[in-house]
């Protein structure tokens, strides 16, 4: 693990433990845009973990990162913190520097007409706060300014917001990126593979403290056999899947996303389609141990389980990335499957 | 608040650059060994038994890797071993001579052992020439091992054994034991009246083993008596009453190898050319799942062999992989049945792929319970998290 890595880790585990206890997590739920957690993390430069050290930023590794976007899912952050994460890569990928402001991100079906930037259905995470959009069109980063378009609010069942954005944009400036158009559908499955992960170590953390303290027929829960099995077989799970997804941060550290040849895309879905899948198994277990008090509002694990069932389709779920996997898998037949498995890329 | 989500992590590891070069060779190794081999047999893996290939790895020297040089092993990494591990199961080839010698007692030996053990033991294990079975289940003794009662007494020259041992494989044909007995019967010292020996099936007399044929016609098990077995002093492996702890770390070495989400790979392969052409959604996606799950368990398998290389004792990691790696491992056939909409059948009956799926349907069962059942590994997982 490298010291930026750890020293990443403690800093922003520090920082949501101190911001984020259910009470404040209620709060920005029915008040909307954290702008008090959006200062801390951007002050501390949280955001700026890819970004070139010439703009401020760590020039760190998505490993780097990875500690960061784990800790977004397991705290419930309410800000767009991943995704600027992603937008400061992209920028630095064509040796450019995210200007001011909150951004936002299009993966898929926008187009360029006209000079403008028209966009279509997708929720775009907090699209109604940002200043600006950041995707790739045609081989070039394009970057639009929001302030003509129609916002249409929209929350996925995290209460996070996914706005929809209509109208035409006025493009505030392009160039060209060496990504595929494809790139921030890929890495915002990434980010949430990342995000679910924490959100599973939570519910494991908060689903064992409960069956310790709670006690039924004289004993505390987590004494019962039945109790035992059911959080070791969570225990299990939430490790697989934060193993799988940190393993596709440290392949797109080695191997990139683009290109052709052995790239990160193959650890990516299977991060994707593996923590998507395993979401059903995580939340019904923790809510189950945690009995009735789980399901009141007043008890926090539906900060994460909530999430968890959105992020589960968030850029792509089991289906998607189930089907990505089989057709590689498929096309390569019995006797290349295994080569493609092993193979280690650049 | 501690968290045990953080204990329970699975640090990313890669193989270093002489392991992949390692795995080039083995494969074309592999590639020409077992050509002349059915698909069926290749399908039983590392339940297959063929001294004459165990022979051929190990003129190799890909037999004992890790074991030290002076005792004839070749000093190597475990990653290595993790490779000539991974790429045998893939390849279906059979290893289930040497299996038990290079994966826990030759490590054992080396532990423990005497060293006129090593000396004469470990250059037939590297060599491929020795094949071991584990005494360590009995007929009233599953789950609960330590609860064992075949009792080894000293006597004025070693020690003399009697009891029965069951599910062991190979026992008919094996060149070594390594068991564990009780050698206390104070009631008070249900763990630490337990002790390890290592018998040479060749030489003592007094054991009889009884095959113990499994639904699906094979047999690799027995059920083994012991009937006054005259054992000498020397037989007894480290120290007199350490029995359980050695074998703990014996069963870590026997939990926490690929093979535990392997045993169907050869399966699933055969499926995906069963597959050739499809098209429907559904059918992929079914089939990418299985692959996320085989990438995943591969990287958590590979996690464990860096802690192992690294001398640390992944006791609970291994658990958990185990455990989901059994439950991969065991839904694989069911989904190969389903994908396929081809009945299963015995071996000689339908083409390969059907007997394959029929011969591997049957023995799926035995995924959760050799080595641990899942109850078990829960137990450890649960103990590991502090709530046991």
């Amino acid at each position: 693990m490298s010291e930026l890595r750890n020293i990443l880790e403690d800093s922003v585990n520090r920082l949501f433990s101190d911001q984020l206890d259910w009470s404040a997590l209620e709060k920005h739920e029915k008040n909307g845009w954290a702008a008090d957690l959006w200062a801390h993390v951007t002050e501390q430069g949280m955001d700026k973990v890819l970004a070139r050290e010439e703009a401020g930023g760590m020039s760190g590794s998505w490993s780097d990162a990875y500690p960061i976007i784990r800790a977004c899912g397991r705290y419930a952050v309410p800000v767009p913190l991943p995704e600027t994460i992603l937008a400061h890569w992209i920028a630095a990928q064509s040796n450019q520097d995210l200007r001011e402001g909150v951004p936002s991100i299009f993966s898929k079906g926008c187009a360029l007409k006209n000079g403008k930037l028209v966009l279509t259905k997708e929720g775009l995470p907090w699209g109604g706060r940002a200043d600006f959009l950041i995707g790739i069109i045609n081989g070039d980063v394009v970057i639009a300014d929001t302030k003509n378009a129609v916002v249409n609010p929209q929350k996925n069942l995290g209460r996070d917001d996914r706005d929809t954005l209509t109208g035409e944009l006025d493009i505030l400036a392009t160039h060209p990126t060496p990504l595929d158009d494809d790139t921030v559908h890929w890495l915002g499955a990434l980010l949430r593979s990342a995000q679910i992960a924490g959100a599973s170590a939570a519910a494991l953390d908060l689903a064992v403290q409960y069956a310790g303290d709670r006690e039924q027929f004289g004993r505390s829960l987590s004494k019962f056999q039945a109790i035992q099995h059911h959080l070791a077989d969570l225990a299990g799970l939430v490790a697989s899947v934060d193993a799988i997804a940190i393993t596709a941060f440290a392949r797109l550290d080695s191997a990139g996303i683009s290109g052709n040849g052995r790239n990160a895309r193959f650890e990516i879905a299977a991060a994707k389609c593996r923590a998507s899948e395993a979401v059903e198994k995580i939340t019904r277990i923790s809510h189950q141990i945690h009995g009735a008090i789980g399901f009141t509002y007043e008890y926090g694990l539906h900060f994460v389980t909530r999430r968890l069932w959105a992020w589960r389709s968030e850029y792509g779920g089991v289906s998607e990335w189930g089907e990505n996997l089989g057709r590689i898998a498929v096309e390569a037949g019995g006797d290349k499957i295994w080569p493609i498995i092993t193979n280690k890329g650049q | 608040m501690s968290s045990i989500a953080d204990q329970l992590r699975f640090e990313p590891a890669s193989l270093p650059p002489e392991s992949e070069a390692l795995r080039e060779e083995v494969r074309v190794f592999l590639n020409t060994e077992l050509q002349d081999y059915s698909v069926i047999q290749r399908s039983h893996s590392w339940e297959a038994y063929d001294a004459e290939f165990s022979a051929k790895l190990g003129a190799k020297g890909w037999l004992g890797l890790t074991l030290p040089k002076e005792y004839g092993g070749q000093g190597r990494s475990a990653f290595d071993r993790y490779v000539v591990v991974e790429e045998c199961l893939v390849a279906g080839a059979p290893t289930a001579f040497h299996w038990v010698a290079d994966r826990q007692s030759g490590t054992l030996l080396t532990r423990y052992g005497s060293e006129t053990q090593k000396k004469t033991i470990i250059p037939r294990i590297t060599a491929g020439k020795a094949c071991f079975a584990i005494g360590m289940s009995e007929p009233n003794s599953g789950s609960d091992l330590a609860s064992l009662k075949t009792k080894a007494e000293r006597t004025n020259s070693g020690w003399l054994v009697n009891g029965t041992k069951i599910w062991t494989s190979n026992a008919h044909r094996a060149d070594y034991m390594i068991a564990l007995f009780r050698t206390d019967p104070d009631p008070n010292k249900k763990h630490a009246g337990l002790s390890q020996f290592l018998i040479d099936l060749k030489q003592v007399k007094g054991i009889t083993p009884r095959t113990i044929e499994n639904l699906a016609g094979g047999k690799n098990f027995n059920e083994v008596a012991f009937v006054d077995v005259e054992l000498p002093e020397e037989a007894l492996i480290g120290v007199e009453g350490e029995g359980w702890r050695q074998v703990t770390e014996e069963l870590a070495l026997e939990r926490s190898g690929p093979e535990r989400y392997l045993s169907c790979f050869f399966l699933l392969r055969k499926l995906l050319d069963e597959l050739n052409g499809e098209e429907n959604p559904a059918i992929l996606s079914k089939i990418g799942l299985q692959i996320a799950w085989a990438i995943t368990l591969r990287n958590m398998s590979i996690s464990i062999a860096a802690q192992l290389q690294a001398g640390e004792n992944p006791t609970l990691a291994a658990s958990v992989v185990k455990d989901l790696g059994c439950q991969f491992e065991q839904a694989l056939p069911g989904l190969a049945q389903e994908l396929c909409q081809l009945q299963p059948t015995l071996e000689g009956y339908g083409n390969s792929y059907q007997q394959i799926l029929g011969n591997l349907i049957q023995i799926a069962p035995s995924f959760s319970l050799r080595g641990g059942t899942p109850e078990i590994m829960r137990g450890i997982i649960a103990k590991g998290m502090g709530i046991r």
